[in-house]
C-alpha cells in the first residue's frame, strides 16, 4: 500500500551514486596518487587519516557500511531476479545489463574480501595502510589481478549504473539521449579504467 | 520429388505442461513467401518426422496471420517473434522452434499468456465511462497526442517483450514492459487521465515498473515497433512526481 | 428476481458489445471464445466504421447513408434494420470515443473522414489502417472492468459445440470443450447470444482469421436455426494472394486515392475509371471484384499473365500514405517485400465476408427462442453486398440489440423451465460421445488435406461467377467430401490440446455449411449484389426479392431452401448502377 517496493528501489538507485559511487571516486583519486610514488601515497593517507577518529568510525558505520551493506544485499535480490539472456538476444544493452548483474556477484564476494582483510583485520588489528603493505601485497599476482578485476568490474557497475539510473528516474526519455549518456559513461568507463590500471601497474614499476 | 527444395524444422515439442519437452525434426516443401504457421500448417497436413517417423502434428496458436492478433508468438532460432510474419527465407536453417517458456507451456508450442491479460486489471487498462450509453460529444483531442495513444495501442499482447525481457518470468514477479506501457495509454486520454494516479500508484507496487532492469529488450523484439523505453522512461518519470505527490500532498 | 444470466458466444466486437449492454442492465455474462477475447478477428478490419458525422461540409444525413447502404446491398436487407443502424451509427463512434479508440484527427483535434467504396460522401471513420482493432480493444478493456466487477466470466479457449433447449424448444444452455483439457462441459442460461463471426475459412485461403470456420452457425443450423441468405459472399477486390491466406489490402487505400489498374496494349489501363465514371475506383466490392476477375480471366490481361492487377499508391505523398495507412502497408512490405510507397502492389480478389448467415430478426431473434444472433453470424444488414466500413457498424449496432434482446428474453415468462439435470447430462453426454468417436477415427484421410479440397472446391464454383451446371457438382463434390470425412484418420489420440480432434469436428460443420452456401447459390436463378451468375445476369425482383432461407434436412444432410419476404417498404428497389450518380431516390 504505501509502494515500499518503489522506495526501496529509488532508495537503491541513489546508494549507488551516493556514497557508492564517490567513495570509488575518493578511491580512484587517492590510489591514483601510487603514481607518483610512496611518498606522494602516504601523503594522501595521511591527510584522509587527519579526520578525528570518532567522526570517521561514525561516517565509516553510517555513510559507507549500511549503504554499502543495503545496496549488496538488496542489489543481490534484485539479481537474482533475472534470467540473463545476451546469448539470445545480444543487444549493447542487454550485454550491459547482463554485465551489470554479473559484475554485482562478482562485487558482492570482492567488497566483503577487501573491507575484512584491509579494513578490518589489517586496519581495525592496528596496521596503517601505506604503500608499502599495498606494494607487497601486489607482489602476488593473485591478489594484483583479484584486485584490478574489482576495480575495473566497480567502475563499470557505477558508470553503467549511472546510465540506468537517468532511465529509472526519467531524465533521459528518448533513445538518442539515452545512447548519448550510455556512451558518455562508457567513455568515463574507460579512462578511469586507464587510470586504475595505471596506478596498480606503477607498483610493479617503482 | 526427389530434389524438391524442403526447410529443415528442429521443433522443440512437450506433450503436457508437467511432461519433459523433446524435440522433432520435420523438412516442408519450400514454395516462395513461405513463412512459419504456413510451414507448421503443412506439417498438420503431412504429420511425419524427417526420418519417416509417424507423429502428431504440431500444436501451437495462431489466428490472423497478419501480425495484428498476437497469437503465434514462438521462439524461432532464440529470439521471440511472430510466427506468420517470420518468412523462411530470411531466417537461417534449419529454423528452430520453441515455446516462449517465459509463460507456462501449455502444449508443443502453445503457451499460457492469461497473466497478461490479467495485468491489464492490475493497471485498470480501461476508460472509466460512466456508459456504452449516449453522453454528450466525447472531448477533442489533440491530434499529436491521439498519434502517440495510437502507436501504443497497437500492442497485441503477443508477449514478445515479456519472453526476451531478462527481468520477466518465474523468477520475478515483474508484469512486462507490456501492461506497463499500456497505463500510459490510458493516462494519455483526455477521460482515461482521471485515473492517472491509481494507476501510477499501481505500477509502484511490486512487480510494478520498479522492476524494470533497463534491458531495453523489448524495444528491440516488439512487432509493432512500439518505442517501449520511451514510455518506461516517461512513467518512471510520472511515478516519480507521484511519488513526491503521495508524500507532499497529504 | 431473475438472475438475467446470459451466454454470450464469441468475443469479438458484437459479442463484446452485447456482453457490455448486458452488464449495464445488471445482467450477468458468461462469455464463450475459442480465443482470448483480445485476438479475435474483429481486429483484423482495417479501413474504418461507417457513420454519418457530418464533419466534411458535404451535408451528410443518415438518410443518405441509409440509402448507400440499401442500394449498395442491390435491395435485398431490411430496411427498418438497416435504417436503425444507420441512425445509431454517430452515436456509437461518440461512445468509441469516449472508450478511448484513437481514432485519426484532423488538425484540430476532431474525427477524420475518409472515402469509402459506393458512397459518394466521405462518411468514414478510421483509426489508422487498424480500426477494428481499436474498436476492438476499447471494447476488451470495457468488458475487462466487467470482468474485474464480477459480472462477467470468461471461458477463453473453451469451444462451442450446441445449444441445449428446454422441453418447450427454448434455448436455454450451451455445452462447451475446454480445448486445452478437453473436458466438455454443459452450462445453463437464460438466453444465448451467438457472435461467432463469419465461415470465410470454409473457402480455405480467403481474407479470415483461420478461426472464423463458421462451425457454431452450422452446428446451430443443425439443431434447427435458420440460415438467410447464405449464397452472397463477399468477394473483396484487393487483397494479396498467399497459400496460406489471402492478406486483406483495405479499401480505404482506394479511399485515399489509390487506383487499379493493369497493362493495355503496353500502357496503363485505369478499368475501373474507365468502366465506372461516377464512382471510379470506389465502386462497391461486388463491381470491383468482377470487373478484376473480367480483366484477368475473360481479357487475360493480369500482370504477367497471372491473375493480379496493381494497386497503385505510389503517386501519393509517402507521409500522408504514413499516417493514414502506415499498418497495411507496413504488413504489405513484410509480407511481399516491395514497398508500396514506391511500386504499385499486385492484388486480387479474394473471399472475405459472408452477408448471410443465421437468419434473424429486427431484435436479432433466430427462429429458435431465445437464441440469439449477432454480428457477422447473422444475416441482417448487409443484403446482397456489403459496403466497406459498415461491417464493424454491423457488428457493434447489432450488439447493442442483441444484449438488451437477451435481458428481455431472460425476464420473459416464455423462457419456460431451467433445464433439468437429465437433459444437461443428456446433451454433455451427446457431446462427449461425438469426440469420443473422433479420436478413435482411423481412417486414411488427413482432415487438413480434406479441408484443402473442400476450399478449393468451393474457390472453384462459390465465388465471383456462379453456374448452375458447375453448383451442381459442387453439390456433389460436397457429398463425397462429407463421405470421406468418415474416412478421416486422427493421429493425435490424446486428451490434452488436441487440436487436431477439434478441427475434425469442425470440418464436419463445415461441410454442412458448404452445402447451405452452395444450395442456395443454386436455387437464385438471377444475379444480385455479390451473386453473379451469366445465364442470368440481371436482378429478378418479382421471383428474388425475398430472403432465402435455409433450414437443415438430417436425412439428406442438405438444406431445405425456401423464400420468406421481408420489410423493403421505406426505399423502392430501383437499378443498381455505378457508371453514373445513384438515380432515382
Amino acid at each position: 500500500m504505501f509502494n515500499v517496493t518503489f522506495y526501496i528501489r529509488r532508495l537503491h538507485s541513489i546508494c549507488g551514486i551516493v556514497p557508492m559511487g564517490l567513495f570509488l571516486l575518493e578511491h580512484i583519486l587517492t590510489n591514483a596518487e601510487a603514481i607518483g610514488g610512496p611518498a606522494a601515497f602516504n601523503e594522501a593517507i595521511g591527510r584522509i587519516a587527519l579526520i578525528p577518529h570518532d567522526i570517521m568510525l561514525v561516517i565509516e558505520i553510517f555513510g559507507l557500511a549500511i549503504p554499502f551493506l543495503f545496496h549488496m544485499l538488496y542489489g543481490l535480490y534484485i539479481t537474482l531476479q533475472a534470467k540473463n539472456n545476451p546469448a539470445q538476444y545480444g543487444y549493447v544493452r542487454n550485454w550491459q545489463f547482463a554485465l551489470q548483474r554479473w559484475t554485482a556477484i562478482f562485487l558482492f564476494v570482492f567488497l566483503i574480501i577487501h573491507v575484512v582483510d584491509l579494513r578490518i583485520f589489517t586496519k581495525g588489528g592496528g596496521t596503517p595502510i601505506s604503500y608499502e603493505l599495498l606494494d607487497q601485497m601486489f607482489n602476488n599476482a593473485g591478489w594484483f589481478i583479484f584486485y584490478l578485476v574489482g576495480m575495473i568490474a566497480a567502475i563499470f557497475h557505477f558508470c553503467n549504473g549511472v546510465t540506468t539510473l537517468c532511465m529509472t528516474w526519467g531524465i533521459a526519455k528518448g533513445p538518442r539521449i539515452q545512447t548519448f549518456i550510455s556512451r558518455v559513461m562508457m567513455l568515463v568507463c574507460l579512462l578511469l579504467s586507464l587510470v586504475t590500471i595505471a596506478f596498480m601497474i606503477s607498483y610493479k614499476m617503482h | 520429388m526427389a530434389d524438391q527444395k524442403t526447410v529443415h524444422f528442429i521443433i522443440e515439442r512437450q506433450d503436457t505442461p508437467d511432461s519433459k519437452p523433446y524435440t522433432e525434426e520435420f523438412l516442408v516443401p519450400y514454395r516462395p513467401a513461405l513463412n512459419v504457421v504456413a510451414a507448421l500448417m503443412e506439417i498438420q497436413k503431412k504429420p511425419v518426422t524427417k526420418d519417416g517417423k509417424k507423429t502428431t502434428p504440431v500444436v501451437w496458436e495462431c489466428n490472423c496471420l497478419e501480425k495484428v492478433c498476437g497469437a503465434c508468438m514462438m521462439v524461432i532460432n532464440g529470439k521471440a517473434r511472430q510466427a506468420c510474419a517470420t518468412l523462411v527465407d530470411q531466417i537461417s536453417q534449419p529454423i528452430r522452434l520453441a515455446p516462449a517458456r517465459t509463460f507456462p507451456v501449455i502444449r508443443d508450442l502453445q503457451i499460457d499468456r492469461s497473466v497478461m491479460f490479467e495485468s491489464l486489471k492490475r493497471i485498470q487498462g480501461w476508460v472509466e465511462v460512466d456508459g456504452s450509453w449516449e453522453v454528450n460529444t466525447a472531448p477533442i483531442q489533440d491530434p499529436n497526442v491521439a498519434a502517440t495513444a495510437y502507436e501504443i495501442s497497437h500492442c497485441m499482447t503477443c508477449g514478445c517483450c515479456l519472453e526476451a525481457c531478462p527481468n520477466v518470468g518465474p523468477q520475478s514477479d515483474f508484469i512486462g514492459p507490456a501492461p506497463t506501457v499500456q497505463s500510459y495509454l490510458f493516462n494519455l486520454n483526455p477521460l482515461g487521465k482521471f485515473d492517472k494516479e491509481k494507476r501510477l500508484n499501481a505500477l509502484m507496487e511490486k512487480g510494478g515498473i520498479t522492476s524494470c532492469g533497463n534491458s531495453q529488450n523489448c524495444v528491440e523484439v516488439c512487432p509493432k515497433d512500439i518505442k517501449l523505453t520511451t514510455y518506461l522512461a516517461q512513467l518512471n518519470r510520472d511515478v516519480n512526481k507521484q511519488a513526491l505527490k503521495n508524500i507532499f500532498n497529504k | 428476481m431473475s438472475k438475467k444470466n446470459i451466454i454470450v458466444v464469441g468475443g469479438g466486437l458484437s459479442g463484446l458489445m452485447a456482453t457490455i449492454k448486458i452488464c449495464e442492465a445488471g445482467g450477468e455474462v458468461k462469455l464463450f471464445s475459442y480465443c482470448p477475447v483480445k485476438r479475435s478477428h474483429s481486429l483484423c478490419a482495417q479501413g474504418g466504421i461507417n457513420a454519418c458525422m457530418n464533419t466534411k461540409g458535404q451535408n451528410d444525413t443518415t438518410w443518405e447513408h441509409f440509402d448507400d447502404t440499401v442500394y449498395g446491398g442491390d435491395f435485398l436487407a431490411d430496411q427498418t434494420a438497416v435504417k436503425g443502424m444507420c441512425e445509431t451509427a454517430p452515436k456509437l463512434i461518440k461512445m468509441f470515443d469516449r472508450m478511448g479508440v484513437p481514432f485519426t484527427r484532423t488538425a484540430e483535434g476532431v474525427l477524420d473522414l475518409r472515402n469509402f467504396g459506393g458512397q459518394k460522401n466521405k462518411r468514414t471513420v478510421f483509426a489508422g489502417s487498424t480500426t477494428g482493432q481499436q474498436l476492438l480493444y476499447a471494447l476488451d478493456e470495457q468488458v475487462r472492468k466487467w470482468e474485474v466487477k464480477g459480472l462477467v466470466k470468461k471461458y477463453e479457449f473453451w469451444e462451442f459445440t450446441n445449444i441445449i433447449k428446454n422441453d418447450k424448444g427454448v434455448c436455454r444452455g450451451i455445452v462447451a470443450q475446454n480445448m486445452n483439457s478437453m473436458e466438455i462441459e454443459a452450462f445453463r442460461a437464460d438466453a444465448v447470444i451467438l457472435a461467432t463471426g463469419g465461415p470465410g475459412v470454409i473457402f480455405g485461403r480467403c481474407t479470415a482469421s483461420t478461426i472464423c470456420n463458421g462451425s457454431a452457425v452450422s452446428a446451430v443450423y443443425q439443431q434447427g436455426a435458420e440460415i438467410g441468405n447464405s449464397e452472397f459472399i463477399q468477394i473483396h477486390p484487393t487483397a494479396i494472394p498467399g497459400s496460406d491466406k489471402n492478406r486483406l489490402m483495405s479499401e480505404a487505400c482506394r479511399g485515399e486515392g489509390g487506383r487499379v489498374w493493369t497493362y493495355r496494349d503496353g500502357k496503363p489501363w485505369y478499368f475501373l475509371e474507365t468502366m465506372y465514371p461516377a464512382y471510379g475506383n470506389l465502386v462497391p466490392r461486388d463491381i470491383a471484384a468482377r470487373a478484376i476477375y473480367d480483366v484477368c480471366v475473360n481479357q487475360g490481361l493480369g500482370i504477367n499473365g497471372e491473375n493480379r492487377v496493381y494497386l497503385d499508391l505510389s503517386h501519393i505523398p509517402a507521409e500522408y500514405l504514413e499516417r493514414k495507412l502506415g499498418g497495411i502497408l507496413e504488413m504489405y512490405s513484410e509480407f511481399v517485400g516491395d514497398d508500396p510507397r514506391k511500386v504499385p502492389m499486385q492484388i486480387y480478389p479474394s473471399v472475405h465476408y459472408s452477408m448471410g448467415g443465421i437468419w434473424v430478426d429486427t431484435k436479432h431473434n433466430t427462429n429458435i427462442p431465445a437464441l440469439l444472433a449477432s454480428g457477422e453470424c447473422d444475416y441482417q444488414y448487409h443484403g446482397a453486398n456489403r459496403l466497406g466500413a459498415n461491417s464493424l457498424l454491423s457488428a457493434a449496432y447489432s450488439g447493442t440489440i442483441s444484449g438488451p434482446e437477451a435481458i428481455r428474453w431472460s425476464e420473459s415468462d416464455e423462457i419456460g423451465e431451467e433445464l433439468t439435470d437429465a437433459q444437461v447430462a443428456a446433451a454433455k453426454q451427446a457431446a462427449v460421445d461425438e469426440f469420443e468417436k473422433i479420436i478413435d477415427m482411423n481412417g486414411t484421410e488427413n482432415a487438413h488435406e480434406l479441408h484443402h479440397e473442400l476450399g478449393d472446391l468451393m474457390n472453384k464454383s462459390c465465388t465471383i461467377v456462379r453456374v448452375n451446371k458447375e453448383l451442381d457438382e459442387c453439390m456433389k463434390g460436397l457429398h463425397e467430401i462429407l463421405e470421406r470425412w468418415n474416412n478421416i484418420g486422427v493421429s493425435d489420440k490424446s486428451h490434452w490440446a488436441n487440436q487436431e480432434a477439434m478441427f475434425v469436428r469442425q470440418l464436419r460443420n463445415m461441410i454442412i455449411y458448404a452445402m447451405v452456401i452452395c444450395k442456395a447459390a443454386r436455387m437464385r436463378d438471377e444475379s444480385r449484389g455479390a451473386h453473379f451468375k451469366p445465364e442470368f445476369p440481371d436482378r429478378n425482383d418479382e421471383k428474388f426479392l425475398k430472403t432465402t432461407i435455409a433450414t437443415y434436412n438430417p436425412t439428406s444432410n442438405e438444406p431445405e431452401i425456401s423464400y420468406r419476404d421481408f420489410d423493403h417498404s421505406l426505399i423502392k428497389p430501383r437499378p443498381r448502377r455505378y457508371d453514373v450518380a445513384k438515380g432515382g431516390k
